[in-house]
């Protein structure tokens, strides 16, 4: 018998699948119903299963450890997303601009990227200790506030004369017109020098040591070792997305600007109505991209919470959740609760993204 | 030719019928150096004569998530090491053999009793102990010195102790009496002293006024200028800060001498018993402790525990004690030479050793129940926020007490 080309070419397209959709099949399909079965059971790795119904989703939500979790995760990855998209739209609008050496800052702007997490997470353990230069470097502005007071009066004194005097002579100036201004710079910087030198400016005497990650405090309602990670991640993450923005800002054809440009249209009105329209399909991979990572947030609250030696209520995220319950320490595993609490977490997902394509930034471009 | 070469394969065949293989699994890092030799020099000689053989897996990363999976899935070897911190919740699975009737009562009674007590599970013996270990209090003699102060002894209660420290950071200025961390593996040891006790028997953890008395001693040590929080001097250990110079005195067991000689091998120091509640007079102390347990599910049992009781015999703990490795669970080696020589490292698992007897005060296992770290938390937390500033001693031990009543079911 003769196979039709058709299902010839089916079955080569097949064959050439397979290697994929078997480790698709078990380690996702498969796993993912296992999962699903062990959620609704009561299983401790040993024990035959045990059906309970809803018990574990129910007791989820009875769950104060839970529950934090779930609103750490969920504002984790609204402000990182936001922070993330909206820094690295800037960072690659500013790369994007024809000057001299553009090169070596495109590259110096993607190191942090480069970085492994844990490496990055050591580096936020020294820089939010106690002694560390979050902290001193909070002691010294503050311990200087008199001298940067001092410093932006006679800027705008010495900005304001220079205008003036400009002006007088029938000159257009703006009041921040960069030649003159570094000019002020430089006299006020001689100015607050002297100022020092003679004694009438004294830095304060401020320490600050404000114990950053071993802390339950809050700010806005999250605590501050969450807030240390969030700016960790948010710079470890840009540069990623800087890229991505820079390709996209590439392909925008360079004749929409020229024709607006002729049309009398300002920056702001280009951006609007050019640049992000024809980024849209960047922006949705973007931002989708950015909460599915963000809601995955795992391996931050283990550095931080061990070496960091901050509390786990401060910095647990649902997936640290998971974890902390399939292997808690020293203690049986608890594989339902934990299944349940990953399904939790992949449903939350699928509606943020949802949600987020439906009402937020969709993925096709200008319509 | 053809004849030969079956003859040969028949008798490599018959070769590896008559070896029985035992497979054991311990956690990687430092032991793997001490099981190979322990098993060239001693334990494998042994049972060459039984026609077993020994082959070490030893397990980097996490081993106890590992033992867990290979367990559940029915992979895991014929012995393991099990940590008394999870071993309550390891044994309730039954998926560890008991081992009552492997060990008669006279082999049993070699072993230090509060050690076999800690393994024991439902009346059943469960694992035996390769080593263990408990707290003492290392100092820094050449800081001692330097400060003029004496150094720290055995009769030394909580204040005298106290004042100590307070002299040597208020001369030296930028070291620490004692750098303190917010960790219950440390500072139990103190609330023990006290009379505290982690369960009642009705299983409910109560913070009593005992425990009370030892929270606001640990807890006020930093701010009554005796010690620093370890944190704020970049270390997560008692050992780190030790090691550094950065302070006097070290909390910590015999793991700190492999540390030491790596990071700071001239450092002079000396190591005594931790010191006496001056209320109770009595010191407190917990025993840190691993055993070799036996798989349900391992096919051959019987040679199973003819190796595990080679890897603990007299000799085997013999040879890793003569290189001062770990501290031996076997009673008679007490008395042994080894504890008596001069030098730093001796002294140290000296003590370490005498911690677990009645010299040792109040001595509790390092686990609790089948809660493990979940029951440890609250009272971290409490010594973090309190430690840290955050919280008054009436606030934290109050939500220390709601956690754990939560946890352990007494609300």
């Amino acid at each position: 018998m003769r196979l039709k080309a058709r299902t010839l070419e089916g079955l080569y397209a097949l064959l050439l699948l397979l290697p994929f959709l078997f480790t698709l099949l078990v380690f996702f399909l498969y796993a993912f119903l296992r999962a699903v079965y062990f959620s609704f059971t009561d299983y401790d790795l040993f024990s035959p299963p045990r059906w309970v119904g809803l018990a574990n989703y129910l007791r989820l939500f009875q769950e104060p450890l839970f529950l934090t979790a779930l609103k750490h995760t969920l504002a984790y990855s609204l402000i990182v997303t936001a922070l993330q998209t909206l820094l690295a739209l800037l960072l690659a609008i500013a790369l994007n601009q024809p000057l001299r050496g553009i090169t070596l800052f495109r590259t110096l702007y993607y190191l942090p990227s480069v970085i492994s997490t844990a490496a990055a997470s050591l580096l936020l353990l020294w820089l939010f200790q106690r002694t560390g230069l979050v902290n001193q470097g909070l002691s010294l502005l503050l311990a200087h506030l008199p001298h940067l007071g001092a410093f932006l009066l006679l800027f705008l004194a010495f900005q304001g004369v220079q205008v003036a005097w400009e002006r007088r002579k029938g000159l257009p100036t703006p009041f921040f017109d960069p030649a003159l201004a570094a000019l002020s710079l430089l006299l006020a910087l001689l100015g607050v020098y002297a100022l020092g030198a003679l004694g009438a400016l004294v830095p304060r005497e401020v320490r600050v040591e404000v114990p950053w990650l071993p802390s339950r405090a809050s700010f806005l309602g999250l605590p501050y070792p969450l807030w240390a990670i969030i700016l960790m991640n948010t710079y470890t993450t840009i540069p990623t997305f800087m890229v991505l923005f820079l390709a996209g800002l590439k392909g925008i054809p360079r004749t929409l600007y020229e024709a607006a440009a002729l049309d009398g249209a300002t920056p702001w009105v280009m951006f609007r109505h050019i640049t992000v329209p024809l980024l849209r399909p960047v922006l949705f991979l973007v931002i989708t991209m950015g909460l599915i990572g963000t809601l995955q947030l795992f391996d931050q609250v283990l550095f931080v919470g061990g070496s960091g030696g901050a509390p786990l209520e401060s910095t647990i995220t649902l997936a640290f959740y998971v974890y902390n319950n399939v292997f808690p320490s020293g203690a049986s595993p608890r594989v339902g609760l934990a299944s349940a609490a990953a399904l939790v977490l992949a449903g939350l997902t699928l509606l943020i993204v949802l949600v987020q394509r439906r009402f937020g930034v969709g993925e096709r471009g200008w319509s | 030719m053809r004849r030969i070469a079956v003859l040969f394969l028949a008798l490599v065949g018959l070769g590896a019928l008559a070896q029985t293989q035992v497979r054991i699994s311990g956690w990687g890092g430092t032991d793997i150096a001490i099981v190979n030799g322990l098993l060239k020099d001693v334990v494998q000689p042994r049972m060459d004569r039984e026609g077993i053989r020994v082959v070490y897996e030893p397990i980097e990363g996490d081993y106890t998530q590992w033992l867990f999976n290979a367990l559940s899935a029915g992979t895991a070897p014929d012995l393991f090491y099990v940590d008394i911190f999870w071993s309550e919740s390891l044994f309730a699975t039954g998926r560890v053999e008991p081992l009552d009737r492997y060990f008669t009562p006279a082999e049993r009674g070699e072993f230090l009793s509060n050690l076999l007590q800690a393994f024991t599970y439902g009346g059943r013996l469960y694992g035996i102990p390769k080593d263990f270990n408990t707290l003492a209090l290392q100092f820094n003699k050449d800081l001692f010195d330097e400060a003029k102060v004496p150094y720290p002894n055995q009769q030394d209660t909580w204040e005298t102790f106290e004042a100590k420290l307070r002299q040597v950071q208020e001369r030296l200025k930028d070291v620490a009496g004692l750098c303190v961390v917010a960790d219950f593996a440390r500072f139990g040891a103190f609330a023990f002293a006290a009379g505290w006790k982690p369960f009642d028997e009705k299983g409910h953890t109560i913070l009593d006024g005992n425990f009370r008395r030892a929270f606001e001693w640990y807890t006020g040590l930093v701010r009554r200028g005796a010690a620093r929080f370890a944190q704020d001097l970049g270390e997560g250990w008692t050992g780190g800060c030790f090691g550094g110079e950065k302070a006097a005195t070290a909390l910590e067991g015999a793991w700190i001498a492999g540390f030491l000689r790596d990071k700071a091998p001239n450092l002079r120091y000396g190591t005594t018993f931790l010191p006496l509640d001056p209320v109770s007079k009595r010191r407190g102390n917990f025993v840190y402790t691993v055993s070799w347990s036996l798989n349900a599910a391992s096919k051959n049992k019987e040679a199973a525990v003819k190796v595990l009781k080679a890897l603990t015999s007299p000799e085997a703990q013999q040879w890793v004690l003569e290189r001062g490795l770990a501290i031996p669970s076997r009673r008679a080696l007490a008395n042994n030479p080894y504890f008596q020589r001069p030098g730093k490292e001796p002294e140290l698992n000296r003590i370490v050793f005498q911690g677990s007897t009645p010299q040792g005060g109040n001595v509790f296992p390092f686990k609790f129940r089948s809660l493990g770290g979940d029951w440890m938390r609250p009272i971290n937390d409490a010594l973090l926020a309190v430690m840290t500033g955050q919280k008054g001693v009436d606030q934290a031990l109050r939500d220390a007490q709601a956690a754990l009543d939560r946890l352990t079911g007494r609300r």
